[in-house]
């Protein structure tokens, strides 16, 4: 790929879709919240599901997950019930207490509900990891398209890509351009699905819905060459399926970024239709990703490579080369790379400005400079941006996973940290400060039992695998924090009562 | 202890208040609609798995797709889908009602079950 030549259109098409989205976002009005690096420009149930859609996006959505179906088969499954089921315990326990909570960031409501620095402090550093962690994937993603984009190595992609992600940030910045993610969402669903139609059309498939039209390649694939993925279970234990699929879960309800969304929701009955909405804007995604993994089979097997093993480190690329395969116009694969792309820069981006909020607002006002001012924590924002932008592309010039696998790491340990901490500190008012310290720090060593103790001690690698740590590790950190809160000084009356009236808005007692 | 933070206190297993106790029976409900279908699907699929004979799994198709491709990759995201409409539908509802309430009781100082003859 490395001497491939630099694909014209498809950069001009790159090109003009991110035009697009800066000239659609400077027509917008900032709402609330851009210090905290969250700005979005939306308004209704259906503007809030697009910008939670759109929010969510990323190239492990659009690149990882087609590479795991072409990779591995049925295992792949468990992220798309992992990435959708995890909006219902968002929906039903989280959404609208956080909508009432009213603090703009994870480290805020964990600071504010425990009544503690420490806590704050900790949840901001975890906050930060978790997006170190995340964006390593979404560079991946980026390297590869890049890559493809003007034909050059990887390593090299890996560095271009991240210099324009920068220079994305700060010429947006300057501008003031304030994402539009209405479009955005529209923009990327019709780059993704389209190619899909042309690819199913061509093959002569029910192309009006490619969603269920790619079920006769798996047919053809069966019938014709004698192709079957392995059975769901084959080479994987349902344990650990089903460990995978609950991390997933747990750890979107527990992903900073994604919980952010709701503290801007216009009202509370919008930020939850704003969930479904938001659901159903993804899972339209989801129920098309597979396709890409499934036709990329197909063209192999047409090629005389029914049975080749497939290479890990191009698999996450399949959404592209399926399009390739497939002959389809070359415009059509230039907007499916530049909607990959777009998705993964804007991923990259909200996660650095994320991590920096999280360092400039929690951290430095708190162990290094108290007296800093708004105009410091600011700067400090944009310096640290820098530094994480900077660290994360030092992380990801050798590459550590595929995109998908690794983003489920990030998914473990805020299922293990954020997801905990939030849950009990709205439905348990009995958890305190001291509960929720030594439940996160419970569950960071969790997160990452498995490379550091695994092998002294194999059984924690079986129970805690890297990338499904949280299935038994978010309810262990739950008895943590109950048994360490019932054994410590109770939270305030005033947290107690603010909990009861304002967040679950009990009046009668 | 202070007994006061605890009367007032949150509890998902023990909610106090009448309506807090409604919320959580439909929360309950939910979750329980939302683990069945999760683990409930796999271990048929794994079942299926065990039972058929080689990979009459894959030949069993329904929507254009085996049968397991279906059920996991289609099925469940938009069962994911009807129970948020299911949730937020009762608890528009029950918002309503509480709104209701707070309405009487100021307008005539009596709850609805007071009113009653």
């Amino acid at each position: 790929m490395s001497s491939s030549p630099v694909q014209l259109i498809p950069l001009m098409i790159v090109a003009a879709m991110f035009a697009l989205f800066v000239l659609g976002g400077m027509g917008s009005k900032m709402r609330q919240a851009s210090d905290y690096g969250f700005a979005g420009n939306y308004s209704g149930r259906l503007g809030s599901g697009a910008a939670i859609a759109s929010n969510w996006m990323s190239a492990a959505s659009i690149l990882g997950l087609a590479g795991l179906f072409y990779l591995k088969g049925y295992y792949a499954m468990a992220f798309v019930i992992g990435w959708t089921g995890g909006y219902i315990l968002l929906l039903v326990l989280l959404a609208t207490q956080i909508r009432r909570f009213g603090k703009f960031t994870a480290p805020d409501f964990v600071g504010f509900r425990y009544e503690s620095g420490t806590a704050r402090t900790l949840a901001a550093l975890i906050s930060i990891m978790i997006s170190v962690i995340y964006c390593i994937a979404q560079v991946r993603g980026v390297a590869l398209l890049v890559s493809w984009l003007f034909g050059i190595g990887y390593q090299a992609a890996v560095v271009t890509g991240g210099a324009l992600v920068v220079t994305f940030v700060v010429i947006s910045g300057t501008l003031g351009v304030v994402r539009n993610q209405r479009l955005q969402y529209f923009v990327l669903i019709v780059a993704f699905v389209l190619p899909l139609m042309f690819l199913t059309k061509k093959l002569g498939y029910f192309w009006v819905l490619p969603q269920f039209g790619y079920g006769q390649a798996i047919i053809d694939l069966q019938t014709q060459f004698g192709f079957y993925w392995s059975e769901p279970f084959a080479t994987i234990s349902i344990y650990h399926w089903l460990a995978l699929c609950f991390t997933l879960m747990f750890g979107t309800a527990g992903l900073p970024h994604v919980l952010s969304r709701f503290y801007m929701a216009p009202s509370i009955r919008d930020a939850r239709w704003g969930v479904v909405w938001g659901l159903f804007f993804i899972s339209l995604i989801y129920w098309s990703a597979p396709a890409y993994g499934v036709l990329a089979r197909l063209y192999d097997a047409k090629a005389g490579l029914a049975y080749k093993t497939p290479d890990p480190a191009t698999a996450d690329l399949v959404t592209l080369t399926a399009a390739l395969q497939g002959g389809i116009p070359v415009w059509v694969v230039g907007l499916l790379v530049a909607g990959g792309l777009a998705a993964a820069f804007y991923a990259i981006s909200g996660l650095l400005q994320n991590g920096a909020a999280a360092f400039a607002y929690d951290i430095y006002p708190r162990l290094m400079r108290p007296s800093a001012t708004d105009s410091d924590k600011l700067t400090m924002a944009k310096g640290f941006f820098l530094v994480l932008a900077a660290a994360v592309l030092a992380l990801s010039l050798k590459p550590v996973g595929m995109i998908a696998e690794t983003a489920a790491v990030a998914f473990a340990l805020a299922g293990n940290t954020i997801f905990p901490a939030f849950l009990m500190g709205i439905w348990w008012s009995r958890t305190n400060a001291a509960g929720v310290v030594a439940g996160m720090l419970m569950g960071v060593l969790i997160s990452f039992s498995a490379p550091l103790l695994g092998g002294l001690l194999p059984v924690v690698a079986t129970l805690f695998p890297l990338t499904s740590s949280a299935f038994l590790g978010a309810p262990l950190v739950v008895v943590v924090m109950i048994v360490v809160s019932l054994l410590t000084r109770p939270p305030s009356d005033e947290i107690v009562g603010f909990l009861a009236r304002n967040v679950h808005d009990v009046k009668d007692r | 202890m202070d007994h006061k933070g605890i009367d007032q206190g949150i509890n998902i297993f023990r909610p106090q208040s009448g309506l807090l106790r409604g919320e959580v029976q439909v929360i309950v409900m939910i979750m329980a609609a939302w683990l069945v279908a999760v683990v409930g699907s796999q271990v048929a699929i794994w079942y299926l798995e065990t039972a058929l004979i080689e990979y009459w799994l894959s030949e069993i198709i329904f929507f254009n797709l085996p049968i397991h491709f279906w059920l996991s990759g289609q099925f469940l995201p938009l069962w994911f889908i009807l129970l948020g409409v299911v949730f937020n539908l009762w608890m528009d509802r029950h918002e309503s009602r509480k709104f209701e309430g707070t309405i009487r009781y100021r307008a005539t100082g009596r709850s609805k079950k007071e009113q009653q003859p």
